[in-house]
């Protein structure tokens, strides 16, 4: 499971670097592509804006196949308050941009499944596969727009995959 | 304490499929004695018997019709008799495999040889690479080779293992009919199409003992070699057909397994392919408008009859209950 969701984060992280590079976040005194999974992360008070956190709520596992599916619902929570230039009028255009961007960080819908408990990551035999987003409506709270995007990232369980 | 207690009905979650090759020119199932081997795990069963995994929507059918003898005016029942005898099965494997495949197609299933250089195309796959001789020595899971021949295959690759198809008529294939033949072919590698005896090669050795380690044993057990000329030729896949005269048969046996232990079997000494191929299919997430579907396949036959040797009686299914321990009977 946890390489699942590994690969699933480091896919969408590389893509990620290919379609905005410019989207980033100091963390932890580093430079980094503008996405984090929230529980790999000290707790945060408030979301950072203009960055897209991975949050994981949801597992089924399907135990009749040759091969156990895991199923791992994906919450990708995003939020911007537009730029400072333009004074936060385009925030509206900030989440757009980012609805794009995570739209296609998520096309193709697999990638292979590797394991990143070894250096460097091992490949697996199989691939970790999700279906297409399910974008929530967007909230707003003073001048801060968010939305959250379910995915349901589906594996399948290994011979001697530990997690 | 007490040791026993009435026991409620089974209740079951899935029901797992078990596979096993009729011997078609002998016209002889396999038979599965529930009492001797009733209690084997379920996931490596007896001797011969291939699991198919677990499978889904799992119905059976009885087709059998009875009609009255009447007697008297008005007329009354004297009693029954059984006109005709009959039994359907249906279900959904949850995997493609070889077997599942053949299993679920109403005719011959083809492996699609791995093609010579320059083969013409062929809907069913044209002209092979040239088949290997496997070297004595050979056992279910390594296949000796010539060095040089070992260096042709590559690990991951499927492959067939039979023998070459020398003219003969009949049912042919190892250890499975895969077809039956009316008149002489001319394809030497015919049988290797048509064959059920096929495996993943998990490593090539090219040196030492040089050979092919499978992934997993071959239907068919050890070839016999240097007698029945067995060879081996890589294959990229399988193909099968809407039509064609040939019925896929086997012998098969489902199980239900209780919460409390206990079983219930159903075994089929024959049965044959009703319908033709055809795939089924269920969305992964269905209630969160998921685009993710399984394709599964459908399987459809027809139980065929056996003569019971205790009585003579002809049947054609067995439903057999091992209860729970202590449950009362």
């Amino acid at each position: 499971m946890q390489n699942a969701k590994d690969s699933f984060y480091v896919a969408l992280r590389t893509r990620l670097v290919e379609i905005n590079p410019e989207r980033t976040i100091l963390l932890r005194s580093a430079v980094r592509p503008g996405i984090l999974v929230e529980e790999a992360e000290g707790p945060f008070a408030q979301l950072p804006a203009d960055v897209f956190v991975l949050r994981w709520p949801g597992l089924a596992v399907e135990q009749d196949l040759p091969s156990a599916m895991v199923a791992e619902e994906c919450e990708v929570l995003y939020s911007t308050l537009g730029t400072q230039s333009f004074g936060g009028l385009d925030r509206g255009r900030a989440l757009t941009e980012m609805d794009v961007e995570l739209t296609e960080m998520l096309s193709p819908y697999w990638t292979p499944k590797l394991n990143y408990r070894a250096t460097p990551a091992a490949a697996m035999l199989t691939n970790v596969f999700w279906d297409v987003p399910v974008f929530g409506a967007v909230t707003a709270v003073r001048d801060r727009l968010s939305r959250v995007a379910r995915v349901v990232v589906y594996s399948y369980a290994e011979a001697g995959e530990a997690g | 304490m007490a040791s026993s207690y009435l026991a409620a009905a089974p209740v079951v979650r899935r029901v797992r499929g078990y596979f096993a090759a009729v011997n078609r020119g002998g016209g002889t199932p396999v038979l599965f004695d529930p009492a001797e081997m009733g209690g084997f795990s379920l996931n490596s069963p007896p001797a011969p018997w291939i699991s198919l995994g677990w499978i889904q929507g799992f119905t059976r059918k009885a087709g059998s019709k009875t009609a009255p003898v009447l007697t008297g005016i008005p007329a009354v029942v004297l009693e029954q008799t059984r006109e005709t005898l009959d039994a359907q099965v249906g279900f959904q494997f949850l995997s493609w495999t070889k077997l599942t495949m053949a299993l679920a197609t109403g005719s011959q299933h083809m492996n699609l040889l791995a093609p010579a250089t320059g083969a013409a195309a062929s809907a069913d796959g044209g002209t092979g690479l040239a088949a290997k001789v496997v070297l004595t020595g050979a056992t279910a899971t390594f296949l000796p080779l010539a060095a040089a021949d070992a260096a042709a295959f590559t690990a991951g690759q499927t492959v067939v293992v039979d023998v070459d198809y020398t003219g003969q008529t009949g049912f042919v294939g190892t250890p499975v009919s895969g077809a039956y033949v009316k008149t002489a072919l001319t394809d030497v590698d015919y049988v290797r199409r048509v064959s059920f005896n096929v495996a993943m090669v998990a490593s090539v050795a090219t040196t030492g003992l040089a050979g092919l380690t499978l992934a997993d044993a071959l239907p068919g057990g050890a070839p016999v070699t240097v007698t029945s000329g067995m060879k081996v030729q890589a294959i990229e896949g399988f193909v099968d057909r809407e039509g064609g005269s040939f019925f896929q048969e086997w012998s098969a046996l489902f199980v239900m397994e209780g919460a409390q232990g206990e079983r219930i079997f159903f075994h089929y000494p024959r049965l044959q392919s009703l319908g033709s191929a055809a795939e089924g299919s269920n969305l992964l997430a269905g209630k969160s408008g998921s685009t993710l579907a399984r394709v599964l396949l459908e399987g459809a036959y027809r139980a065929l009859p056996v003569t019971d040797p205790l009585d003579g009686e002809r049947v054609v299914c067995y439903r057999s209950f091992l209860p729970a321990k202590s449950a009362l009977v």
